[in-house]
């Protein structure tokens, strides 16, 4: 098992813990039952010793998660995933073949465009809607399975590619990050739904993540690892609690409010701070434009964070205690990520 | 020769799988396709391969024969884009896997391509669960036919993998295609 997906997959079971014991799932055995598949399939997916067979996994984590519910219908809710899946063993077949380097390099077109299908990111959004269960809901894939899935395709696939290739890979992989940073922050602003602004921020989270990844540096991948595990450890149980004060649409601006603002925008001394200094120190290190270009977007996260913290509502009892912990968490990571990345040998 | 011959027998099951909206028509296209499938991986990877792929179509064939839309529905009104999809999608796959890359098991590269951008293609066009779920079964099979391509010569277990990930999206799903 991939050290990276190793750490990804505790984090992912934090997470699933915690929404079980804090979350306000009105069914905690039935959320219990989706995400312990969910985790097993990832174990898969991390254990499996080569990417055809984590191919396979997703195949099938994709169709179970698309039999939960079928509100849009099972053909819409396979698309995007299937499609992916395709994608990605297109790119493998290219690779793998021996001819010109031109295929090698639409190996990497289809592996990076695969991972934003994977995942849900522009340009291959999945179908959203905002009354649908955490579980069964793209936020699954951008959240709890899709950080995985990621850090085993990216890091695989780079282990096939040759120096040529793997160059192209980065440039793609930094120009969809830039994409979904800045669309993703925008959008999680001035998009009229609340529910859709938070999917719209883990967009921009995932922009600065596939950044991360393209950055050829070890700066590079340390940020990507420690945004993923933001993602999984930070905003998704944080989206959790927010979902009732979503669904009766109010707003609040008390101090919780503010400090979990602070945390969405990776405010220091949150994990969020420690991912995107490293970034900005392997973006410098790499290219300074685009260390600049990363400072800029990452400035558009302050008033999209700002109205996402208003969505909490007014935390009480057992949910203010999830806070609590959430926040102690993103302190700990955001002060010490030296213990987890050694874990993840990044 | 049996490989070129196979993966034309997988590229016909595919574009029945593409032509099809009818239970009938899908359960053929995918039983089709992993004849063909299983007759490449017969060459390539030897017996226990082949019917790995051919035991795991044939289940996900059988499965798909009792849910879905009633019929055949083979090439229902409107279906000029997609055997135009169908055709191109040979001649290109063709071209790409004989002309452009090099090297041996050409046949197997051809079905590999073709199997995976035809399903990728009907995935999208999908308007039936059905219809989704045979597309899905057969990527399974294809990707297990792919590691095949890979330097380190896969054992059997990806085949048998690719089986039964075909046999579980049918079976797991099958009951809610009906209404599609």
């Amino acid at each position: 098992m991939q050290p990276e997906a190793a750490v990804l997959l505790v984090g992912a079971a934090g997470s699933l813990v915690f929404a079980v014991v804090f979350g306000p799932a009105r069914q905690p055995g039935i959320l219990l039952l989706r995400g312990g598949v969910g985790l097993v399939a990832m174990a898969l997916i991390a254990v499996a010793p080569d990417l055809d067979t984590a191919l396979l996994v997703v195949l099938a984590l994709a169709v179970l998660q698309g039999a939960i519910e079928l509100n849009r219908g099972l053909a819409v809710r396979l698309r995007a995933p299937v499609f992916a899946i395709s994608l990605v063993a297109l790119a493998l077949v290219l690779d793998r073949a021996s001819g010109p380097a031109v295929l090698h390099r639409f190996a990497a077109v289809g592996i990076a465009a695969g991972l934003a299908a994977i995942v849900g990111l522009l340009p291959f959004m999945h179908e959203f809607d905002p009354a649908e269960a955490v579980s069964a809901s793209p936020i699954g894939w951008m959240a709890f399975a899709g950080p995985i899935v990621a850090a085993v395709l990216v890091l695989d696939s780079r282990r096939l590619f040759t120096p040529d290739t793997d160059a192209v890979f980065a440039a793609i992989l930094i120009g969809l990050g830039l994409l979904n940073a800045l669309w993703g922050s925008v959008s999680a602003w001035v998009t009229e739904d609340g529910t859709a602004a938070w999917r719209y921020a883990f967009m921009s989270d995932w922009g600065l993540v596939l950044c991360g990844f393209g950055l050829t540096v070890a700066d590079g991948q340390s940020a990507a690892l420690l945004m993923l595990l933001s993602i999984v450890v930070c905003r998704l149980p944080l989206y959790l609690m927010s979902r009732p004060a979503l669904r009766e649409k109010t707003t609040t601006d008390r101090p919780v409010n503010l400090v979990v603002a602070a945390v969405l925008s990776g405010s220091a001394p949150f994990v969020g701070f420690a991912a995107r200094v490293l970034l900005f120190r392997g973006a410098t290190e790499l290219f300074w434009p685009l260390g600049l270009v990363l400072a800029v977007s990452m400035l558009l996260w302050l008033p999209g964070s700002l109205r996402l913290g208003r969505t909490l509502g007014q935390p009480r009892g057992r949910q203010l205690v999830g806070i609590a912990i959430v926040l102690a968490v993103n302190t700990a990571l955001g002060l010490y990520p030296l213990p987890v990345l050694s874990l993840a040998g990044t | 020769m049996i490989e070129g011959a196979a993966a034309f027998v997988a590229w016909l099951g595919a574009s029945l799988v593409v032509l099809s909206d009818g239970r009938r028509g899908l359960s053929a296209g995918v039983a089709v396709a992993a004849v063909g499938l299983a007759g490449v991986a017969f060459e390539v990877s030897g017996p226990i391969a082949a019917a790995s792929l051919l035991a795991g179509g044939l289940c996900a064939a059988a499965l798909r024969w009792r849910s879905g839309p009633p019929g055949w529905k083979v090439m229902p009104p409107g279906s000029t884009g997609w055997l135009i999809l169908c055709i191109a999608s040979a001649i290109f796959g063709l071209w790409i896997a004989a002309a452009v890359m090099t090297g041996q098991g050409g046949g197997l590269r051809f079905a590999a391509l073709v199997t995976v951008v035809m399903m990728g293609a009907r995935i999208l066009s999908a308007r039936g669960g059905a219809a989704g779920l045979s597309a899905a079964a057969t990527v399974a099979l294809a990707i297990a036919l792919a590691g095949a391509l890979s330097p380190q010569a896969p054992g059997f277990e990806i085949y048998l993998a690719g089986a039964a990930v075909a046999v579980l999206i049918t079976f797991v799903a099958s009951e809610k295609t009906d209404a599609a």
